[in-house]
């Protein structure tokens, strides 16, 4: 995991290294400056290495987000499906749906998962799939990288830098467009555990964490994060804060364990009774922090440990 | 016995009633009516589906005197029992099959679709470069994505391949946009109660398909299909259905001779193959054209068309990152096969869960690629062996004609460069390929 995360990382600044490189030094040769492309061609070390070497490589929020991203893949990769009879399956069924905003919300999310699941499988991740702040700190940080300290090279890499960022679209990203699915499905309360059913039935875990995320009034990456971790018992709390069934509870639960070697399935009946024996309002309750802007909470974070130091 | 037997279990965790072959299977692992369900994946899962309410579904594997029999097990909880569907009863895996477990070919961009043949999962840049607009084909029929071309016989073989819920071999099909050709190739996907949930597979551009075809005269390669190819076609297909008894049930050891005879027949036909290849490089006037070609670019297009063999061996391809470029001089075609060759048995050796890696280099002005994978790993004295022909990596290991290394050496020596092996019991094997730069 950890050799897969340090080469899905590596290759991902690679990518946006070499369109940097490719669009500066093009830039650079039609304003007649040759020498100056050449040197931003083979400018070494590449800017991975001198990143790591300053340490602005593995950066908390950036791995956080690219490990639980692919803990999400691995999963949603082992999850077993369930076939009814030669039906076609929900998201196959969504995309040629009357509503217009449904299907083509169902079409984007079968798009953008046949690019992530492609792209890993090939062993890339493109950073196009990360989250906007993550993202612009990462192509300016290689940009820096890149840099020396020539003014006109300089301008060329603001510019190309500037292109990638504006080629980048947030909304097409995986987790946004199972968001967009989710809302416009906009699920009741009593169609919600149908929905999960056929979702996880489906293998479409994007789509369990997005109805999840929207039922529950928490983030999408937060609802990711719990659900990941093979024994973070606010998971539990967020599915009885949507006040999911028993039922739907265990299925949940047991694709997941099956779809995880992390998590076993014997201790299952034992998790799932403690979490039904917790109020739909007691779970929201101790989930309330988890609603809040995720600004505000870092900022609750930091305080607490400067507090404590 | 390709049937359905059913049981119950009740709150004791007894089997109070079940059609014969749960009854055997219980007996057999010492099991009586006063007893509870002694085959213990049963039981376990039984008791899962009685504490939590829900059916549980999923597939085991128990040992049945010999051999270890891959059973579908559904257990339903009704009140305080739980009815048991079991299917399945099939010895496991009765020949590996030519190269390894995976009977099907999977090589080229991937699709796969649902139980409805439905386009579920599309590679959406080989799909873009082949035309079309993947946006509007996810969630269409397969026919939305592909003309499907009928075999020699007048078949189709996706038709041939749902009705019996088998693999799907050799569909040859045109990409609806833009008309390529390509070969399709899928294996079954099943859901955890062991029904039939569509296919995953793989398209390969027939350029690709025709690879290991070599320049030879046209009347050598038709002669040898006349003579082997197509025969040998319909043998593996007739063995397949009886193996997978679609005019109905036949005795399990029938159907497993079956899969013998198909999973041979397989392997004459990747012999054929390469002895095409062989017959081409040891001809006196054997010249492989060379022109420019970036070997990272070539990499990651063997490790892309492998992708698929790759998941199901549950091995990681680690590819030179994007952006990453290694000029140097060479057949496109054949330095293509040489790499798909290399990462294939990489794949073949390395242990579940591990990863192969693969290496951009230089030495003495020439360019490397180097595939690094974690298996077991030859003795420095059988490092050489491996490229004489007819020898194997592990002879033990099934499969394989011992062709493919040597074929493999030849074309790197005829393009100026070299093939080598280090490697050490226990280390894992890195064959380097070197072509020269200039």
């Amino acid at each position: 995991m950890r050799a897969l995360l340090d080469h899905l990382l590596t290759g991902m600044v690679g990518e946006v290294e070499a369109r940097l490189r490719e669009d500066a030094s093009r830039m650079l040769v039609s304003r007649g400056d040759r020498a100056g492309a050449a040197r931003l061609r083979q400018a070494r070390p590449s800017a991975a290495q001198r990143l790591e070497r300053a340490g602005l490589l593995a950066n908390e929020p950036l791995l956080a987000e690219l490990f639980a991203r692919l803990r999400q893949d691995l999963i949603a990769e082992r999850l077993p499906v369930r076939a009814d009879d030669d039906e076609p399956s929900l998201l196959a069924r969504l995309a040629q749906v009357g509503d217009p905003t449904v299907a083509a919300a169902a079409r984007g999310l079968l798009v953008a998962e046949s690019r992530r699941r492609e792209a890993l499988a090939m062993g890339d991740v493109t950073a196009s799939d990360l989250p906007a702040e993550l993202h612009q700190q990462l192509v300016w940080r290689v940009a820096a990288a890149l840099r020396d300290g020539d003014t006109s090279a300089d301008r060329a890499l603001v510019e190309a830098a500037g292109r990638i960022l504006a080629g980048y679209d947030e909304g097409e990203r995986a987790d946004a467009q199972a968001m967009r699915l989710a809302f416009a499905i906009d699920a009741r309360p009593q169609e919600l555990p149908a929905l999960l059913d056929e979702a996880i039935g489906d293998r479409r875990l994007s789509l369990v964490f997005a109805a999840l995320a929207l039922s529950a009034q928490v983030p999408f990456d937060v609802v990711r994060s719990l659900a990941v971790e093979p024994d973070d018992e606010r998971w539990w709390l967020l599915l009885r804060a949507v006040d999911l069934d028993p039922l739907t509870m265990a299925r949940l639960a047991l694709a997941l364990a099956s779809a995880d070697p992390r998590r076993g399935d014997q201790d299952l009946p034992t998790l799932l009774d403690a979490a039904n024996a917790v109020s739909a309002e007691e779970a929201r309750a101790e989930l309330a922090v988890l609603r809040l802007p995720p600004d505000f909470r870092a900022a609750v974070d930091a305080l607490g440990t400067g507090e404590a130091a | 016995m390709s049937g359905v037997a059913r049981g119950t279990v009740n709150a004791a965790g007894r089997l109070v009633a079940a059609d014969p072959a749960l009854a055997t299977l219980h007996a057999r692992a010492g099991g009586n009516a006063d007893t509870p369900l002694a085959v213990v994946p049963l039981a376990s899962i039984a008791r899962l589906a009685r504490r939590l309410g829900v059916v549980v579904s999923r597939p085991v594997t128990v040992a049945d005197e010999e051999a270890d029999v891959e059973l579908w097990v559904r257990a339903q909880p009704i009140g305080d029992e739980v009815r048991l569907a079991v299917s399945g009863w099939r010895a496991q895996q009765p020949w590996p099959g030519p190269r390894g477990d995976d009977p099907v070919e999977l090589e080229g961009w991937r699709w796969e679709c649902d139980a409805a043949l439905r386009l579920t999962h599309l590679a959406v840049g080989a799909a873009a470069r082949s035309g079309s607009e993947v946006s509007d084909l996810l969630g269409q029929p397969v026919t939305a994505l592909f003309t499907l071309e009928a075999d020699g016989a007048g078949g189709l073989p996706l038709i041939d391949a749902l009705a019996q819920r088998v693999a799907l071999r050799r569909q040859r099909a045109r990409v609806r946009t833009g008309g390529n050709p390509v070969v399709l190739e899928a294996r079954v996907r099943r859901d955890a109660a062991g029904s039939f949930a569509g296919f995953v597979g793989t398209a390969r551009p027939v350029e690709e398909a025709l690879l290991a075809t070599p320049p030879l005269s046209e009347a050598f390669t038709q002669g040898l299909d006349r003579a082997l190819r197509r025969p040998l076609a319909r043998i593996v297909a007739n063995a397949d259905s009886i193996h997978g008894q679609a005019d109905g049930p036949i005795a399990p050891d029938y159907a497993d001779y079956a899969a013998d005879i198909a999973g041979a027949g397989r392997h004459l036909l990747s012999l054929i193959d390469d002895l095409a290849d062989l017959q081409a490089i040891e001809r006196a006037d054997f010249d492989v054209p060379v022109e420019p070609i970036d070997l990272a670019d070539l990499a990651r297009r063997a490790a892309g068309l492998l992708s698929v063999r790759a998941d199901n061996a549950g091995v990681t391809v680690l590819r030179p990152p994007l952006g990453a470029t290694a000029e140097a001089r060479g057949d496109f075609r054949r330095v293509l096969q040489i790499l798909v060759n290399l990462v294939g048995n990489a794949i073949r050796y390395a242990p579940q869960g591990s990863a192969v890696a693969i290496e951009l280099g230089e030495t003495e002005g020439r360019r490397t690629v180097t595939v690094i994978d974690g298996g077991k790993g030859i003795d420095a004295e059988d490092a050489e062996r491996v490229f004489e022909k007819f020898e194997r990596v592990d002879p033990a290991e099934p499969g394989g004609s011992g062709l493919g290394l040597y074929i493999a050496r030849r074309l790197a020596r005829a393009m100026g460069g070299d093939l080598t092996l280090v490697s050490a019991p226990g280390r894992g094997a890195r064959f380097t390929l070197a072509l020269p730069t200039r």
